[in-house]
């Protein structure tokens, strides 16, 4: 699963995730790619079963850039503790995704296949995605 | 080389943008050669249209004031969701003049590495070329067919091919075949359960600084 190997600060405040995606918003590496429409945490654990889905359908053939990384650490208390004492033990890492972040990307398959590769990909995230297609400005358009 | 004109209509602050956006306008600006810095305005439609005519790289012909200026789309924004084309910059050229431009390289023939399950993959698929206006192309061709497995397609290996003066180095990588998944590979994905958790644990990342004496002590 994806982690980083060092961080400044074990512990991070939530933040917020408002206005859409900076900069990631294109098709950069592959042909085909997954892109958010909605804000969210995603974990390393979803982005690991994302990408475990779409290499399975793909099976030999293609590539797959994974676009996230999960920087940012999440805490938990202990069940049954009172509030206060203190911020919990850290208990996963997420990547924080805006509206038009693209989040994976595939080349070297059918449009078919890479479609529907990040279709079940996309049922592994717990945001709603849509797959686009590499485009030049003035393209048709490629968005489903 | 064909070329097709766009009405433009003059624009005088941002604060206009919004309000042209929604009319189906798209905010630009024209400068370059003999023309000042002017904020313009141009149908987002007939944009689309024009460019989808000459291409990326295309030249066309901005009526602006009444003036017709040679212009190329040099930079553009567009809305990552929606997908609208949120600012245009136009720069205005001299037809007679070499600009720099970028150009997309295709691939063509089918290879062998991917007769034998590779995938093909582009780690570069811009070229920036020293041409004159009236030859730049829509793209460039690169032939493909006798790369096998592991291999790359370097920009030295095509320069004497491509009829045009590409300005990157002999080595800028353009076409590479990656190799299929190994049996191993495949065999981890299948005994891999969606659902597994790994042995490593959030707690394990070294922090390279403590949290601050207040915190704490809270």
């Amino acid at each position: 699963m994806l982690m980083p190997k060092r961080v400044k600060y074990r512990r991070q405040h939530r933040g917020k995730m408002r206005g859409q995606a900076k900069g990631g918003t294109e098709v950069t590496f592959g042909e085909y790619g997954l892109q958010s429409t909605e804000a969210s945490w995603i974990t390393s654990r979803q982005i690991e079963s994302a990408r475990i889905a779409m290499t399975r359908y793909m099976k030999r053939g293609g590539k797959v850039w994974i676009k996230i990384f999960p920087h940012k650490p999440y805490t938990k208390k202990p069940l049954e503790v009172r509030m206060g004492s203190g911020k919990g033990a850290p208990e996963g890492w997420v990547a924080v995704v805006k509206p038009g972040k693209i989040m994976f990307e595939i080349a070297g398959v059918s449009e078919e296949v890479a479609r529907e590769a990040l279709r079940l990909a996309s049922h592994k995230l717990p945001v709603k995605c849509k797959v686009v297609k590499r485009q030049e400005i003035g393209g048709e358009s490629n968005e489903s | 080389m064909t070329m097709t004109k766009v009405t433009t209509q003059t624009r005088e602050s941002k604060k206009e943008n919004t309000s042209l956006r929604a009319k189906g306008f798209v905010p630009a600006v024209v400068y370059g050669y003999k023309t000042d810095s002017k904020a313009i305005a141009v149908e987002e439609i007939e944009l689309i249209k024009v460019l989808r005519e000459v291409g990326r790289n295309g030249v066309m012909k901005l009526d602006v004031d009444g003036k017709t200026i040679n212009a190329v789309l040099t930079d553009y924004q567009q809305d990552p969701i929606k997908g609208q084309i949120l600012h245009a910059d136009f720069l205005a050229i001299n037809m007679s003049e070499e600009l720099e431009v970028a150009v997309t390289v295709t691939p063509v023939g089918d290879a062998v590495g991917v007769k034998e399950g590779g995938s093909l993959t582009q780690p570069n698929r811009e070229v920036t070329v020293k041409v004159k206006p009236s030859d730049i192309p829509d793209h460039i061709e690169v032939d493909v067919s006798e790369l096998n497995i592991g291999e790359t397609l370097t920009l030295g290996e095509v320069r004497d091919k491509i009829d045009f003066d590409v300005q990157e180095e002999d080595d800028y990588a353009l076409v590479s075949i990656a190799a299929p998944r190994s049996d191993e590979e495949l065999e981890e994905l299948d005994s891999t359960e969606d659902e597994e958790t790994t042995e490593e644990d959030a707690t394990d990342v070294e922090a390279t600084e403590e949290a601050p004496e207040e915190e704490k002590a809270e």
